[in-house]
């Protein structure tokens, strides 16, 4: 890890009308690093997440990039249905001005990594779910970025295809270097592949530290998080 | 447990609902101001995806040939005979061609064209990009730095230019075959005095504002729709309402505009 972090959130506070979002929200990434935004939904999580790469405005509080190159693996892959896997990679490439071979060659590169190059000119439409999250992380990576931001990847998979995720995840923060960050509630995406998480609850950081230690916490919120317990200060479930 | 309290109907007064849906219109009419201002920017500076603009071409003009066919037809059909009637009635046989074709020329040609699109495209294209929203694709084109109007409104734009004028004019020209059956059958005018008669009455200006309206057409539909759906948010169900809300606000800008045109060309001074 280098001395100075890829990325800084500082004290980042969201309201949508009278409703607070985020309240007072703050963290460094470092190169290498991988960080899990953790937290029942509605806690902000992914509304940090989009002003981290920008496409959200905060209210108060900023977040500094030493890299503008931002690779975000949305939560439904969002990808372009009207255009093949090799466009849908192809338009991060845009801004680049390569020749179609150079394209390819890069295109073909990134595919190989998530195992989908014999699927370079078919239609997302005819992609399963978990190729469509494998196409999603090709297109966050087709330009090496140095930040990586992951919502929810693991959402709505089966546990196999989850930890093929997973792995793919742990592959290539090493192989990019890139400080990331992994928004999600799965217990195995952040006890596997993080280096810190940071717990959140009504906007506020209310946890941090690694994985092994969130599991063996006495902290309230972490231990309800954790253990999935009805009973805490997160909520306090009747059936 | 306690049984659930029924909701309490709070009273909402005529006045704020009015005062509401004229904010709800002047953002809409904002948005459509943006849009336009941005695409045109792009388009002056030759910025166009050609090649989706062509795939826009196809689906907006091609896919809706046969629709705006049948539609020009009967409504040709339908209009010439009660002309037809009325002409006759009054010795005025040879008169039929001209006020066929200034109907269609002047009103019909665009208005059908306009519609049909309206319904057909502008509902399509507001629901396309209102699923990008709600699937987040639009926030994945922003994140790789690709600006969605560029990339989604100018092409279909540009090829609505094009393709609604196009389509206008295969509607007058089959309102005009109509006419010419009609008059033949039920007036037994002959084809050549049918034509005879249209071009004595038509003017390079009626060619001129229905080429005009064909394309405040274009801008209306393709604006309206782009905007509803650009700026929709929540889910499946909002799909559906911006698609309505799509439709209606095209087709009465459509009549408004329509109106506005051929009064400050025709009007009697």
């Amino acid at each position: 890890m280098t001395a100075e972090p890829v990325l800084q959130v500082k004290n980042i506070h969201k309201a949508f009308g009278d409703r607070k979002i985020l309240e007072g929200v703050s963290f460094d990434v470092y190169a290498g690093e991988m960080l899990g935004l953790i937290g029942p939904s509605g806690c902000g999580k992914s509304t940090l997440l989009k002003i981290i790469c920008g496409l959200l405005a905060p209210d108060q509080g900023e977040v500094i990039r030493r890299s503008d190159d931002i690779g975000l693996v949305f939560q439904g892959s969002a990808l372009l249905n009207s255009l093949s896997v090799r466009n849908n990679l192809a338009l991060a490439l845009d801004g680049r001005n390569l020749t179609k071979k150079e394209e390819d060659k890069i295109i073909r590169e990134k595919l190989e990594l998530v195992e989908l190059s014999d699927f370079m000119y078919a239609s997302p439409t005819r992609l399963s779910g978990g190729q469509q999250k494998r196409t999603s992380f090709a297109r966050a990576i087709v330009n090496d970025p140095k930040i990586i931001l992951y919502d929810e990847p693991t959402t709505g998979l089966d546990p196999v295809m989850s930890t093929v995720i997973e792995d793919y995840m742990i592959v290539l923060s090493h192989q990019l270097s890139a400080a990331s960050i992994v928004v999600t509630h799965q217990f195995s995406t952040w006890t596997r592949t993080t280096n810190r998480v940071v717990l959140m609850f009504e906007g506020k950081i209310v946890w941090q530290g690694t994985p092994e230690e969130g599991v063996k916490s006495d902290n309230p919120f972490m231990q309800q998080f954790a253990t999935g317990s009805r009973e805490g200060p997160m909520l306090t479930a009747k059936i | 447990m306690t049984a659930s309290q029924p909701k309490e109907k709070r009273f909402v007064s005529p006045l704020q609902i009015a005062e509401d849906q004229m904010l709800i219109g002047l953002t809409l009419l904002g948005q459509v101001g943006y849009l336009f201002w941005r695409t045109t920017g792009y388009m002056l500076r030759l910025q166009i995806d050609w090649a989706e603009s062509t795939r826009q071409g196809y689906m907006i003009g091609v896919k809706s040939l046969v629709v705006v066919g049948i539609t020009a037809l009967f409504t040709g059909l339908a209009m010439s005979l009660q002309i037809s009637r009325e002409l006759v009635t009054f010795g005025a046989d040879t008169a039929i061609g001209g006020v066929v074709s200034l109907a269609l020329v002047r009103e019909i040609g665009p208005i059908t064209a306009g519609v049909i699109v309206a319904g057909r495209v502008g509902s399509s294209i507001a629901a396309e990009l209102t699923t990008m929203m709600i699937t987040e694709q639009i926030d994945a084109l922003k994140v790789m730095r690709v600006d969605p109007i560029k990339f989604l409104v100018v092409p279909r734009y540009t090829a609505a230019l094009i393709v609604i004028p196009t389509l206008s004019t295969y509607a007058m020209f089959l309102g005009l075959i109509a006419g010419i059956f009609i008059a033949k059958t039920a007036a037994n005018v002959p084809p050549e005095a049918f034509l005879d008669s249209v071009r004595q009455t038509i003017l390079d200006r009626d060619f001129a504002v229905h080429y005009l309206k064909s394309i405040i057409n274009a801008t209306v539909i393709i604006f309206f729709s782009c905007a509803i759906g650009l700026n929709t948010r929540g889910g499946a169900e909002d799909v559906g309402i911006a698609t309505t809300r799509a439709i209606v606000w095209t087709m009465i800008s459509i009549f408004i505009l329509n109106f506005v045109v051929t009064s400050l060309t025709y009007a009697p001074r």
